[in-house]
Formats: C-alpha cells, sequence, structure tokens
C-alpha cells in the first residue's frame, strides 16, 4: 500500500509516497531544484551532483542529492541556502566548460547562476550524464546501451560495441539526450567556445521568488521534472 | 585432522599440539613478507631448512616463513628464538654458519647484526634496535608467532580461543558492546566507530546479512593489510567469524586484492583448513552458529575499496559506487545488511573478546584506541611497517622510529592517509596520530601510509603526483569527480610547468571545496585533500612557482637550469661521460659547460659529480 509521509521542503510542508524521491516531490509542489541527470520518477543516479540540497538532521545539515534521496517521515529539506547555491555554481560552471554547444547544458548554467566560467573550454560530445543509460535501463529494460570504461576512459557504448537485439530503436536516448539541442545560435564552433547566457532573463523571474518553478523555459530544453 | 564438535575437542587437540612442539628448543623465524621476499628470503629458508636437516637438528629446531616483521629496510631479517637474536641482510650463503654457529653453539655471528646508524654500535636482540624499541606491536608481533599456512600454528599461538569464548558465553549484544566499549575505531580510512556500525547492522531487520573484509588496499606506498592477511589469515577469519556472531551473518567475503598473490593464497589456504576442522561451515565447534566465508578477488580498482562499489563487484556489477543516504549496515551486498570492515579491523576484534575493552582502550588516546600499524616510506633511513599507539605523536614515528633524514637534507613535510590524505608540515609534527586531530590539521590517518619528504620534495609536484593518481582512478561516475579533479589537475600542471595565474590558488581552493562536498564517494570526497592541504601550508611555494617562475625545491624540470659551478668543478669529465644527451661540454682539466638547449634535466650529472659542481636552480 502506498504510505504517505511528510517532507518538509524550504519550510513547506509535502506528502509524499514514502521512498519516493524528494527531486520529484519537490517538483510535484513546485519548488524548482535545478538538475540534469534525473529523469522524472526513475530511481535516480546521483551523476550530475546539480541537485545538491542540504538534508538537516539533528541540528547538522549534510550535503547531498535529491535525485537519489529517499521520502522519510520528518525529513528536513533546504534547497536554496547559500551553501546549497555556491556549490552549484561551481558545478555548473565545470559542466559548461566541459560542453557549452549544447543549450541544456547553456540553460541550466544559467538557472545555476554561473556568470563567468574560469575554466578553458573544451568541447566534448558527451557529458557523460547518463540520461540515455538510464532510460534504457530503467525503464525499457533493454539494456542496449551502457558505460564503458572508467575515469576519463568512460563512455556510452553498445555490449562489445554491437548494436544488440535488445535495442529496438526506440530513440528514446536520443530525444532524452542534452547534447542533440544545439545554442539558439546554432553550433558553436571549436575554438570558440563562450557561456551564452542569453535566457538570463529568464532567471529574473525565477530569483523573485526563490526556489520556485515559474515555468521559466530553462528547463524545457532537456526535459525538467516541469516538462518532462 | 578431524572435524571439532566441540569447544573441549578445539583446547584438546591446541593441549596435544603443544605436547607435541615440546622437544623444540630452538625457533628461526625468518620473515617471508615483500620486501624481504624481494631479497631472496625464500631461498634462505630452504638453504636453512638443508642444513638444519643435515646437521641433525631437525626435531629441536622449528624453522618458519612468517609473514611481515616490518623493517622492510633491512630485508630479509630474521629472528632466533631464545635470545632474540636479530640478523638482517641474510643471504642463502649464511645459513651454515647461523646453524652451526648460533643454533648449535649458540655464539652470535657479529657481521649479520644490525648496526645503529646513529651510534655505529651492532645491536645484538630485536628489542633492543630503535626502529622496534619505540614500537607497540599488537598486530605485527603476532606475525612472528605464526607461518601463515598452518592452522596449527594458530591454535598453538591460542588462536581461536576468543572464538570459543564468545560462542560459549557471550551473546551478540554482549560482543557488540564490548567492541563499543573498546573505542574500537575503522582501520581502513574512516576511522568510523566499528561498535556503532555493529549495532546499525544488528539492529536491521531481515534474516540474511553478510559480513565482509575490506582487503583491496590500494594506496601507493601502504601495504599493512596486505602483511596482515598475509601473514596472519586466521586472526582477521577469527574476527570476521565473531563480527558475524555479533550482527546474525551466515556468510562472509574477504575482497582482496589479485595484486596480492600470497594473500589471495594465505587466506584459500586458512578458509579451507579451518572448513576441514569445523571452524567454517554448519554448526562451528558444535554450536548452533553456522558461517562460512568465500575468497573474492578484486579486479584492479582503486575505487572497489570504497565499500559500496566493492558491493557492486561483489555482486558482479560494475564496481561503481553508489549513494549511501542508507548506510550498507542496513542496505549492503544484495540490498542486506553488511557489514564491511578493514583487515586491521578485524584482526584486532580476537583479542579485545579475549582481553577485554580495557585492555584495548588502555593504549591510545581520548577519541582513537588501540594501535594502528603505518606503512613509513619515503626520505628516512628506516622504512618499513610500523605499529604505534594511537595518540602518538608524529615526531616519535619521523624521527625515532624512522630514524630521520636520509641523505642529510632536513625533513620538510609528512604526507599522511594515502593518496587522499594531507600533508602536514615538520611544525605540525607534534600532533598526535589520531583521527580526529589529524582530520582538523587537513590531512588523515586514512589507511596508515606515511610518506616521509624532505627539502628537495616539490609540493606542487606532490600534489600534482596525486591528483593525476586520483583522476586515473576515479570511477567518472559523478561530475565533481571526473571533470572537478581532471580541473585541479589542469590547473595545478599550469602552475607546475610556468603558465600559473596568482587568482588560480583561490580557484583551486574554492573547486577543492566544491569536490569535497559534492562527490558521490569517499574518493571523490577526500581527492582535493592533497591539493588544499598544501596550499594551507606551502602556499609559499605555489606563490614561487606561479609569480618568481621559480620552483624552490628544484623539482618542476620546465622552471628549472642545470649549470655548473666554476669553484667547485675540477674539469673531470663524469658528467660529460654520464650525460645521455651530449649536453655537457669541456676539455679535460677545464671547466664543463652545460648546454641549456640539449639538457633534458635529467639530474644524472647531479648525481654522478662528486663534488657537488651542478646546480639546479
Amino acid at each position: 500500500m502506498l504510505q504517505l509521509v511528510e517532507i518538509n521542503v524550504d519550510g513547506a510542508n509535502i506528502k509524499a509516497p514514502k521512498g519516493s524521491r524528494v527531486l520529484d516531490n519537490a517538483f510535484e509542489y513546485g519548488i524548482c531544484i535545478p538538475h540534469l541527470c534525473h529523469i522524472k520518477n526513475l530511481p535516480g543516479t546521483g551523476a550530475c551532483r546539480l541537485c545538491v540540497v542540504e538534508h538537516v538532521t539533528n541540528g547538522y545539515s549534510k550535503v547531498t542529492t535529491s535525485c537519489t534521496l529517499g521520502a522519510e517521515d520528518g525529513m528536513v529539506i533546504r534547497t536554496n541556502t547559500d551553501r546549497i547555491r555556491k556549490l552549484r555554481r561551481n558545478l555548473a560552471e565545470i559542466l559548461v566548460a566541459e560542453a557549452p554547444n549544447s543549450r541544456a547544458v547553456q540553460d541550466v548554467a544559467v538557472r545555476c547562476g554561473v556568470k563567468e566560467v574560469r575554466y578553458p573550454f573544451r568541447n566534448e560530445q558527451c557529458i557523460l550524464c547518463g540520461r540515455c543509460v538510464q532510460i534504457c535501463t530503467d525503464t525499457w529494460r533493454a539494456r542496449a546501451i551502457g558505460f564503458v570504461g572508467r575515469g576519463k576512459d568512460r563512455q556510452v557504448a553498445y555490449p562489445m560495441g554491437i548494436r544488440p537485439e535488445s535495442c529496438k530503436q526506440c530513440y528514446d536516448c536520443v530525444e532524452l539526450c542534452p547534447m542533440t539541442i544545439t545554442p539558439c545560435d546554432g553550433p558553436i564552433q571549436p575554438g570558440q567556445e563562450y557561456l551564452c547566457g542569453h535566457c538570463e532573463s529568464q532567471l529574473m523571474v525565477a530569483e523573485d521568488i526563490p526556489g520556485s518553478c515559474t515555468w521559466c523555459r530553462l528547463g524545457e530544453s532537456f526535459g525538467c521534472g516541469r516538462y518532462g | 585432522m578431524p572435524r571439532l564438535n566441540s569447544y573441549r575437542e578445539l583446547e584438546h587437540l591446541r593441549t596435544s599440539l603443544l605436547e607435541q612442539r615440546q622437544p623444540i628448543t630452538h625457533t628461526v623465524m625468518i620473515c617471508g613478507g615483500p620486501g624481504c621476499q624481494i631479497a631472496h628470503s625464500d631461498g634462505l629458508v630452504d638453504a636453512l631448512q638443508k642444513e638444519i636437516s643435515s646437521q641433525g637438528l631437525k626435531d629441536s629446531v622449528a624453522l618458519r616463513a612468517t609473514g611481515c616483521h616490518g623493517f622492510c629496510e633491512q630485508g630479509p631479517v630474521m629472528v632466533i628464538e631464545p635470545g632474540n637474536i636479530f640478523y638482517c641482510h641474510v643471504s642463502s650463503q649464511d645459513a651454515f654458519e647461523i646453524v652451526s654457529q648460533t643454533l648449535v653453539r649458540g655464539e652470535v655471528i657479529d657481521r649479520l647484526l644490525y648496526t645503529d646508524p646513529a651510534s655505529g654500535v651492532k645491536i645484538q636482540t630485536e628489542a633492543e634496535i630503535p626502529f622496534y624499541r619505540d614500537q607497540d606491536q599488537q598486530l605485527l608481533s603476532r606475525n612472528r608467532l605464526v607461518d601463515p599456512c598452518s592452522i596449527e600454528d594458530y591454535l598453538v599461538a591460542g588462536g581461536y580461543s576468543a572464538l570459543s569464548k564468545v560462542l560459549q558465553g557471550a551473546s551478540p549484544a554482549d560482543v557488540i558492546k564490548e567492541v563499543t566499549a573498546a573505542g574500537l575505531r575503522g582501520r581502513g580510512g574512516g576511522g568510523f566507530p566499528t561498535g556503532r556500525k555493529w549495532l546499525e547492522s544488528y539492529q536491521a531487520p531481515g534474516d540474511e546479512k553478510y559480513v565482509i573484509c575490506n582487503a583491496d588496499e590500494g594506496d601507493p606506498g601502504a601495504y599493512m593489510d596486505r602483511a596482515v592477511l598475509e601473514g596472519n589469515p586466521h586472526q582477521v577469519l577469527e574476527g570476521m567469524m565473531i563480527g558475524a556472531w555479533a550482527v546474525g551473518a551466515q556468510q562472509g567475503y574477504v575482497y582482496v586484492r589479485n595484486e596480492y598473490p600470497l594473500a589471495v593464497q594465505h587466506s584459500r589456504i586458512a578458509v579451507e583448513q579451518a572448513r576441514a576442522l569445523g571452524i567454517l561451515g554448519e554448526n562451528i565447534l558444535g554450536s548452533s552458529f553456522s558461517f562460512d566465508v568465500n575468497i573474492a578477488r578484486g579486479g584492479g580498482a582503486f575505487v572497489c575499496g570504497e565499500s559500496t562499489a566493492l558491493m557492486a563487484s561483489l555482486e558482479g556489477k560494475v564496481g561503481e559506487p553508489r549513494p549511501k543516504d542508507v548506510h550498507t549496515a542496513v542496505e549492503g551486498l544484495y540490498n542486506k545488511p553488511t557489514v564491511l570492515n578493514n583487515v586491521e579491523t578485524w584482526a584486532n576484534v580476537p583479542e579485545i573478546m579475549l582481553r577485554g575493552a580495557d585492555w584495548f582502550a588502555a593504549k591510545g588516546s581520548s577519541g582513537s584506541k588501540g594501535t594502528k600499524i603505518l606503512a613509513l616510506t619515503g626520505r628516512i633511513k628506516n622504512t618499513g611497517l610500523v605499529e604505534v599507539a594511537m595518540g602518538t605523536p608524529i615526531n616519535t614515528v619521523v624521527f625515532d622510529i624512522g630514524g630521520g633524514a636520509a641523505n642529510g637534507h632536513p625533513i620538510k613535510a609528512v604526507q599522511t592517509g594515502g593518496p587522499s590524505g594531507g600533508c602536514l608540515p615538520v611544525d605540525k609534527f607534534d600532533l598526535a596520530l589520531d583521527f580526529d586531530i589529524l582530520a582538523e590539521a587537513g590531512s588523515m590517518i586514512g589507511s596508515g601510509g606515511m610518506v616521509v619528504m624532505d627539502e628537495e620534495s616539490c609540493m606542487v609536484d606532490v600534489a600534482r603526483y596525486f591528483l593525476e593518481f586520483l583522476q586515473d582512478e576515479s570511477c567518472g561516475k559523478c561530475l565533481p569527480c571526473r571533470t572537478g579533479i581532471d580541473r585541479m589537475l589542469e590547473i595545478v600542471t599550469d602552475i607546475a610547468e610556468g603558465r600559473g595565474r596568482p587568482e588560480q590558488l583561490d580557484l583551486l581552493e574554492e573547486l577543492g571545496d566544491t569536490i569535497a562536498q559534492t562527490a558521490l564517494c569517499g574518493l571523490g570526497k577526500t581527492a582535493p585533500n592533497p591539493v588544499l592541504s598544501t596550499l594551507r601550508y606551502f602556499r609559499a611555494e605555489y606563490e614561487a612557482h606561479i609569480n618568481e617562475g621559480r620552483c624552490p625545491a628544484g623539482v618542476c624540470k620546465p622552471l628549472i637550469t642545470y649549470s655548473i659551478d666554476a669553484d667547485k668543478c675540477n674539469g673531470c669529465g663524469v658528467c660529460l661521460r654520464s650525460c645521455a644527451y651530449e649536453a655537457i661540454n669541456g676539455e679535460k682539466k677545464q671547466l664543463h659547460v652545460i648546454n641549456a638547449e640539449l639538457c633534458q634535466k635529467c639530474g644524472i650529472c647531479r648525481s654522478e659529480c662528486k663534488f657537488d659542481a651542478i646546480l639546479v636552480a
């Protein structure tokens, strides 16, 4: 039977199914926790770490990702403290420096408050968020793609490099890939990468009501919890 | 030997083994640890065996190839009892003399004794050697008592009596209470209170539970778990059995690094021997307790030393960590309650049960009890494994036990806790080796690695080395660890190669702090430590690299130039002949000159020059 518990997110008491992801529940309620790798109602892998929140227990707060955190009764979550905002911004900064050639990544960087990038840009093809692997494994149970290699050699690939029978070419992996959405001004040429920031006006709306989803268009490109 | 069906049969076996060994008058203990094996200790064992038989001492002399004694620098080492005579750098050619003089006539061979480098005096017994004198060997000393492949030796040394005592009269709650009272904390690096972990697992619902011994030791230069598991596998097994009884587990795993073939072999033999005696398996020693252990070999990934990655690997999945919002003590292997402890932690358990929590807690500092094995390496005289009581100052370990600087350059820092530990400067050497004190100082005890560095070590280069290691070993699952460490490495490499900018130091600190707070597992969370601690204590070195384009220690190649001191060079030509790049010119008895364009800064000329005429700046 579905057991409902009450969690407190940024002061709001939210009824949530026990064990369901805090990130999904906060979204249902309208509290925006920026995220990239999470797909709504899937277990969550905690790969991009953008959805970090403070989980307060006994007056001591611990930073953890809300996409992997299961709701427990009486849980106290803070999504928009100075500490969290700074961590999120720094994470988004290294993310956008890695792959500026994606509107989704650029948008999430704006949403996380990145104003400058202090690292040399790289023009990676894949940011290893694992959305494709999640949908293929957790939703379709096809396991047609997965991660191969460790650390810098990590990449998404077919088993042994051959497309298996279990792949029905549903193209959900392509659909969900944040790298397939080119920036509004068109693809950025290698060597000319820049931080776009065109959508900063969207952020103004979001900043007026901190931590609340205002249906800004920043999450649209990668299908954030609101749009997905 | 037949299966043991009761506690009395165990004691009976022990007594009869002791009786069998009555005629033995001398025991020769040769270290068979990795260091001594490289120095051909197995050849020595064979030679001694032959010599003992040919001189007719087979019944009165016990020859034992044991696990590591600790003093790897002097290997192969051996100890002869009675007399506690310590011989070092022994070779198989010495076998005849050792048997005929020391074993037969009781004479000590001066040539093989250890010479104290400070006083130049030969030292006869092991206990008097400064390296051992200031140690408190509780676990390592037991390595000498047993042949790792012999359960008989372990039984004679009192083995499995703690298990028998626990099964006869202690409830799981009693055992957990005792371990908690002893204040035992995890030796693998985290320092989590063992008793609390066990209690959590004990209280977790479910009948199916597991215990795991983490022997996937991967820190560069650290080998204490290897020494314990190779040298005394039964003690680790006994600890696991007591833990399994306490939490209610029926199955245990030893996850051992495959690069440790001896540890794999010895733990396998130990498990088979224990099974044959009925110490592992159904109804152990006739009690209601059933427990078995399997040996699993690690696949060579450093990250698999992390508890959740290790469990994923055991389950046959990719060895990647998962979030630990729920402790593994509640949801671990196959989502069942699992107690995972380090080799050294398990090895401490039998003695705690036998001698009591008070005995264990009497050693150590207020927050950290018992002893800790450290792997002491770097620019010091005595390198090897060292076991000291927790709370011992770093000074004692580096200067008294380690013997101080090896090459005459003053000691600058010590790197504790392996690749994700931190560097402490020499003015912090009065700090006690204690989980909390070191953590406060920006370092950690970690698994116990201690690398001593002198004035010739560049701290920027050290930070870069560890970042390179961690970046290579990161599993790549989460962004801060995969990309963040890579960016830190990029910046530190820039600094080391003279492209650094002053504002990058603050960026390094900010990025390091972000990674430490947001990474998925312990590897990422501690990865910035080498950079953060060197920035904290040796910022001036970073600034010298950035602002002056100078490497004070003369290590970072793009920032240094080699030249020849005109006053010291006498034109002997050694440097000219040794240079592989033909970068040195000069006539005999004339001043030689280095051609900066050809010089590859390899440093051979410097090490060859007998007059210290090669300058690095």
